[in-house]
């Protein structure tokens, strides 16, 4: 175990005052959330995927807690404590530490203790120009810190949410494959399975009972299934009702008649998730997909590229940069527009900054409505070292 | 360590009992020794043996320690508790008791759910109507997480559980498990169901050898010896 938690500490401390100043001027309060978080949140909210290298413990009184491994939650908290009605915007940045294990072994480019420098937006009403804002401050900060040569990546959750609301298909499929959308391998094998019409086995008491329930009002259903649990002595428990028990009863009644999903709906959203390539030409390729699919993509599509459009009239050049439908499938939180700012080359590409919208986190930690919110964070080791490799 | 080799023996419940028979029948009797409040004896027959022992949960970390040769304790802590199981030790014997399943149960009501797959539509049904995650409870975190990345399961979250994992989800505190079962009669009494596709892992004792401690001729030698006298 390194004895010092950084390495490299004055020329990382110099680098943290100037991110900071460059965030403070552009109208940035800092913030030095609690580094001991209630672990609850986060594994309500990012998974077990997370907690896995998240350091989880509890403490004398019972209490489960962690070692916060990213920020972006901490200052969400931090934000609903000081404007509990969440009625009014604030921009905060931070710099500090966040913790996650790291199950191959530590390196210098993945350290289990690392620092973030960052900004969160919140209740910012006008989207496209704090997006716009965001990826502009990230790249000026990282440019700022010397670092010359670097890539942007952007995806966009969103304009996925676009396309499976612009094509007709079932409403219980469109929360499936919005679901799935975040484990990309399943996805795939759930829209092979739909597009091929294979239906659920049709076996059994269970499914003879989904298929009595077929069209039934889900009153009328929801009776059916309570008498069927009582008379089969299945006392309802596990914290799931009668009536979600038998909305899914009524999904598979739904799936036994159901036609296979249509061949060219699968397709397209097949060719909408390959589209990767220049954010320019991958923003026409996907309108050319949905022109071909008679589909009207419209406000989704049309503020991604305005998006594009006023970050290249700022002078980023995006010729070099990447749009890819599938960029962003990893953090569950994310509802809009993702980037990522990448040194290195292409194989062994270094994540030097990364962030995107998300503006259904804050509901789900108590807001009491909707909150805007896009945030970005710098891994600040990675940084130096970039700037140090002269990238 | 004086002994030329060192075998970790569970300290008690039915795994020492199970153990103590398996190594009387092989002739080589475990014999306590000394002053009996240190836990250690030696093998009858077998000079050069010190056993030593030790919770089986305590055994899976003194054979990842290279501080034992030997050590006699259940799969499904070896799975559950190491990172990195082959190169830590050496499975050497299957021991025919402490058979148990891992396995992943569900509220038998839920009649709509029979596999995996299942298990994730339900997570995403259950996040939209009750803004959280599925809980799950068990003590087999590593083994439950690795089992339901590969069913491509994610919107869940574990809690700890230390003991009678299979109440919690009638007491309310999860919505299913991840636990241990020989026969399912438990699992039944708690109106629990194994999923189709929901076995984990078929568990029992086996004898194991740390990879992490140094083997010289006289070491391997009493192992060969161990080994013969256990065949079956």
């Amino acid at each position: 175990m390194a004895a010092e938690s950084a390495l490299k500490f004055e020329a990382l401390e110099a680098q943290a005052t100037a991110l900071l100043e460059i965030f403070r001027r552009a109208g940035y309060e800092q913030v030095a959330p609690s580094i001991i978080q209630p672990a609850d949140i986060f594994l309500d909210q990012i998974g077990e995927s997370i907690r896995s290298r998240t350091y989880v413990f509890t403490d004398l009184a019972g209490d489960e807690l962690c070692l916060r491994p990213d920020l972006t939650v901490p200052v969400s908290r931090l934000y609903l404590e000081r404007h509990p009605s969440a009625d009014r915007p604030a921009r905060y940045c931070y710099n500090g530490p966040a913790f996650r294990f790291q199950p191959d072994r530590r390196n210098q480019a993945h350290p289990r203790e690392f620092r973030q420098a960052g900004i969160e937006c919140f209740g910012e009403m006008d989207r496209e120009g704090a997006d716009v804002e965001i990826v502009l401050l990230a790249v000026e900060a990282v440019r700022s810190a010397g670092l010359k040569k670097f890539r942007l990546r952007f995806g966009d959750i969103a304009l996925f949410y676009a396309l499976l609301d612009a094509l007709s298909l079932p409403e219980r499929w469109r929360l499936k494959l919005s679901h799935y959308f975040w484990r990309p391998p399943v996805f795939h094998a759930l829209l092979a399975r739909l597009a091929s019409g294979e239906r659920p086995n049709g076996d059994g008491p269970v499914m003879a009972l989904a298929d009595r329930l077929a069209g039934l009002p889900s009153e009328r259903a929801e009776e059916l299934v309570g008498a069927y649990l009582e008379g089969n002595d299945l006392p309802l428990s596990g914290n799931r009702s009668l009536s979600e028990i038998t909305a899914r009863l009524l999904d598979h009644a739904a799936d036994l008649r159901a036609d296979p999903l249509p061949r060219e709906v699968a397709t397209v959203i097949d060719y909408y998730l390959a589209v990767s390539g220049p954010p320019q030409e991958a923003a026409n390729r996907v309108a050319m997909i949905a022109k071909g699919a008679g589909i009207d993509l419209g406000p989704a599509l049309y503020a991604l590229v305005r998006r594009f459009e006023r970050l290249e009239a700022s002078g980023i050049d995006l010729s070099a940069g990447t749009f890819a439908t599938e960029f962003g499938r990893d953090l569950e939180y994310y509802s809009g527009l993702v980037f990522q700012i990448e040194a290195g080359g292409e194989r062994d590409a270094d994540q030097i900054a990364g962030g995107g919208r998300y503006d259904g986190l804050l509901c789900h930690i108590g807001a009491p409505r909707e909150v805007p919110a896009i945030g970005s964070a710098i891994h600040t080791e990675r940084l130096l070292a970039a700037v140090e490799r002269g990238s | 360590m004086a002994a030329d080799l060192s075998i970790a023996v569970p300290s008690k419940g039915r795994l020492k009992d199970e153990a103590s028979e398996l190594f009387e029948r092989a002739g080589i009797g475990l014999r306590k020794s000394g002053h009996e409040r240190f836990y250690r004896g030696a093998l009858d027959g077998l000079d050069g043996v010190e056993v030593v022992y030790f919770s089986a949960a305590e055994i899976v970390h003194q054979l990842k320690a290279g501080r034992v040769h030997l050590g006699v304790t259940g799969e499904d802590l070896i799975r559950e508790t190491l990172g990195d199981v082959d190169g830590s030790v050496e499975f050497l014997r299957p021991l025919g008791f402490g058979r148990a399943d891992v396995v992943v149960a569900v509220p038998d009501c839920w009649i709509d759910v029979d596999s995996m797959a299942d298990l994730e539509d339900v997570a995403a049904q259950f996040a939209r109507a009750h803004g959280r995650r599925l809980r799950v409870a068990t003590k087999y975190m590593n083994l439950t997480r690795r089992f339901f990345a590969g069913h491509g399961v994610t919107g869940y979250r574990i809690v700890e559980s230390a003991g009678a994992t299979e109440a919690t989800p009638a007491a309310g505190t999860a919505e299913l498990i991840v636990d241990i079962t020989t026969t399912g009669t438990t699992l039944r009494a708690n109106h629990l169901k194994v999923l189709e596709d929901g076995l984990i892992l078929k568990s029992q004792a086996h004898l194991f050898a740390s990879r992490a401690t140094s083997w010289d001729i006289s070491a391997i030698k009493l192992r060969d010896a161990i080994l013969t006298r256990l065949k079956p």
